[in-house]
């Protein structure tokens, strides 16, 4: 019988013996690192290849209730699932119309860092001279409501506009959200 | 006791270990700067403590974890100051590591042959950062909640990897319960553990490298280069040279050490006890008034990101950190000059001027430019029993009927002006059980068990700050009719 250690007959081992050894400790420990990595790995990775939520219609109000040439702050609450905790979040829209037959919907997160962007009714002398911007917070970013370009500031791309749909004079608009701080519109 | 020293030295070798720990000789005329690098590791140790202790109270959900540092804070003994204590310990701890590098920097000492142990010095304060942003969000409350919001944001703006970056950092596709579960298993499982290793690491090579010298004692005589094929021999007879004195680690240099590093404990529990440790409202998704603000290490970048342009926003972001990294990283690869004192470094010095003034600079802008905390609708910076009031009429969805300043439902009465006309008293009786007072009025009561009597009083007390367009100042006329003084 070939003896188990190196050293049972008192004789050093070979060098080719010496080389499977060192191959099988080295398979072992690869074999073994990634019989337990490889699910690790997909457990902690797997929040990263998910798909996009669906789009989801709202309710805005009735037309009548959006004043021409004002945007207006459309706040839906919505009970959503987050991971195990069952939560009631507030999507923000605002809406914009400019004769009071189409309309504008944007998402209510700034397209720089996903903050609440406001409406400014006043020219703010400190961080934009025009009057009826909206108006980011945190970095200052401004847009102009009609069209939700960028006037000023550091957000990469316009507002996010929504998709919307006018039935019996009611105005619904397709929530989601977009990834923010890049200059492509991408849904999350 | 010398029965047992020797039972175990037989074992274990205690007297090695001693010779090669405490007696080992030092270079001479070590300075107060070289303290730096041990206050770090006895703040590190601070954090360490206080950590594995607050880890006791905590609870990583989002619907316990800002009511278990409530409760930390309020009803568990020394709870608040040793949530203070790890608050400042966080702030000492990026402080002294800043000062720790900058002397390494200063005096040359990342060169031959220590560039292996700058290394790991830079993982460290990678680790260091990663800590302060994960513990950043585990109160759950507003600022934590926003910052990481913004913070996560930043690592979205990333060139390819962005939306997969944040997605694993958040765990979905929004900040939640996936989010802080990670934030938390981050900041007590894993940075621990990588911190652990790389700290023996670093200090194993101290031990084995020696503690770096005054840069003059490696200067004299140099070869130019330190990749000259003679600069190891020198770099050998000159460091021994600096030996000479007989300065030993035991306790001529860790005497100093624990000096300094008691100095900086008591700091910190000083500055726990005086201040204790910031706690906002909940955290509150939906409040678009709320503007997040970093801690102030981060704000340099933060100020930087509100000064460029956007189209050089996402390459200052996340470019000008990747710069800084990236230098520190190959700093001792392409620096490979023997001169190790700052003053014979012309373009170190430079660059450790405009690094130091530029931050500086920002921070200092940033600090000016800290708005006052205000409410568009209430016109002055909120008291905190305002502020968490605010926070309640946001999360109990109170603008679904009611307006204030013009945003809101026409459902209920609109309260832009409540404050006006009645008194937070009579503000907390109605929320309280409104039916005693209107029997048929559309208005849910809020008694308990819907808000405790505490929150009801920081609801009165929000919605008596209400005051429109009269201003703050304006006096109050209180029109308060109580049922049971009605005839």
């Amino acid at each position: 019988m070939t003896p188990m250690t190196p050293n049972d007959d008192g004789q050093p081992p070979s060098p080719e013996r010496r080389r499977t050894l060192k191959w099988l400790a080295a398979a072992s420990a690869g074999v073994s690192a990634l019989l337990a990595g490889v699910p690790s790995l997909r457990a902690l990775l797997f929040p990263a290849f998910r798909r996009p939520d669906e789009k989801r219609w709202f309710k805005l109000g009735e037309i009548s209730a959006f004043e021409a040439g004002v945007p207006t702050r459309v706040d839906i609450p919505e009970t959503v699932t987050d991971a195990w905790v069952e939560n009631r979040v507030v999507r923000t829209v605002w809406v914009y119309t400019e004769d009071g037959s189409t309309f504008t919907a944007y998402n209510g997160r700034c397209t720089h860092l996903g903050c609440s962007y406001r409406f400014d009714d006043a020219a703010d002398p400190h961080y934009h001279h025009e009057p009826k911007v909206f108006h980011c917070p945190c970095h200052h970013g401004i847009f102009d409501p009609k069209t939700g370009a960028v006037l000023r500031g550091p957000p990469p791309r316009p507002l996010d506009t929504l998709p919307t749909k006018l039935e019996g004079g009611i105005l619904f608009a397709a929530y989601e959200n977009f990834r923010v701080g890049i200059p492509k519109k991408v849904a999350v | 006791m010398n029965a047992l020293f020797r039972w175990l030295d037989e074992r274990v070798d205690l007297a090695g270990l001693k010779r090669a720990l405490l007696d080992r000789e030092v270079p001479a005329r070590l300075t107060w700067w070289h303290t730096l690098g041990s206050a770090t590791l006895a703040v590190f140790l601070v954090q360490a403590v206080t950590g594995v202790v607050l880890a006791v109270y905590y609870s990583p959900s989002p619907d316990h974890a800002y009511d278990s540092v409530q409760f930390l804070n309020r009803q568990v003994g020394s709870g608040a100051l040793l949530r203070g204590m790890h608050h400042w310990a966080a702030s000492a701890m990026v402080v002294l590591l800043g000062a720790h590098m900058i002397r390494v920097f200063a005096v040359g000492a990342y060169k031959y042959p220590r560039e292996i142990n700058w290394l790991v010095g830079v993982g460290l304060f990678l680790i260091v950062m990663a800590f302060s942003f994960t513990g950043y969000l585990l109160p759950w409350d507003q600022k934590a909640y926003w910052a990481t919001v913004v913070g996560t944001n930043i690592a979205g703006t990333t060139p390819v990897i962005g939306g997969f970056l944040v997605a694993l950092l958040r765990g979905g596709a929004e900040l939640g319960a996936a989010t802080l579960a990670r934030f938390y298993a981050i900041h007590v499982l894993w940075l621990p553990g990588l911190i652990g290793v790389l700290v023996l690491l670093h200090l194993a090579m101290v031990v084995r490298q020696g503690i770096a010298p005054r840069p003059a004692a490696l200067e004299r005589g140099a070869p130019p280069r330190t990749t000259d094929p003679a600069y190891a021999a020198y770099y050998r007879d000159a460091y021994a040279a600096t030996k000479r004195a007989g300065a030993r680690f035991w306790p001529d240099v860790l005497a100093k050490d624990a000096f300094v590093s008691l100095c900086v404990v008591v700091g910190i529990l000083v500055l726990a006890a005086a201040f204790g440790s910031p706690l906002e409202p909940p955290a509150d998704p939906s409040d678009t008034a709320y503007v997040p603000r970093p801690e102030w290490y981060f704000l340099p970048l933060y100020q930087l990101l509100r000064i460029v342009p956007g189209s050089l926003e996402s390459v200052i972001a996340v470019g000008v950190p990747s710069a800084l990294l990236i230098a520190m990283i190959t700093l001792p690869f392409f620096d490979r000059r023997a001169a190790r004192n700052l003053l014979h470094r012309p373009l170190a010095a430079g660059a450790l001027v405009v690094l130091l003034g530029g931050s500086g600079l920002l921070l200092g802008a940033a600090a000016r430019g800290a708005p006052p905390r205000i409410p568009p609708e209430v016109g002055h910076p909120l008291r905190s029993v305002e502020s968490a009031g605010r926070a309640l009429f946001n999360s109990q969805q109170c603008r679904t009927c009611h307006t204030v300043a013009g945003e809101g439902g026409q459902v209920g009465p609109d309260l832009t002006e409540i404050g006006l006309h009645h008194s937070p008293a009579w503000l907390h009786s109605f929320l309280e059980e409104p039916r005693r007072f209107h029997p048929t009025g559309m208005m849910p009561a809020f008694g308990p068990p819907i808000l405790s009597h505490q929150e009801i009083e920081q609801l009165a007390q929000y919605l008596a700050t209400l005051r429109g367009s009269a201003g703050p100042k304006a006096e109050p006329q209180y029109a308060d009719t109580f049922p049971e003084t009605r005839p």
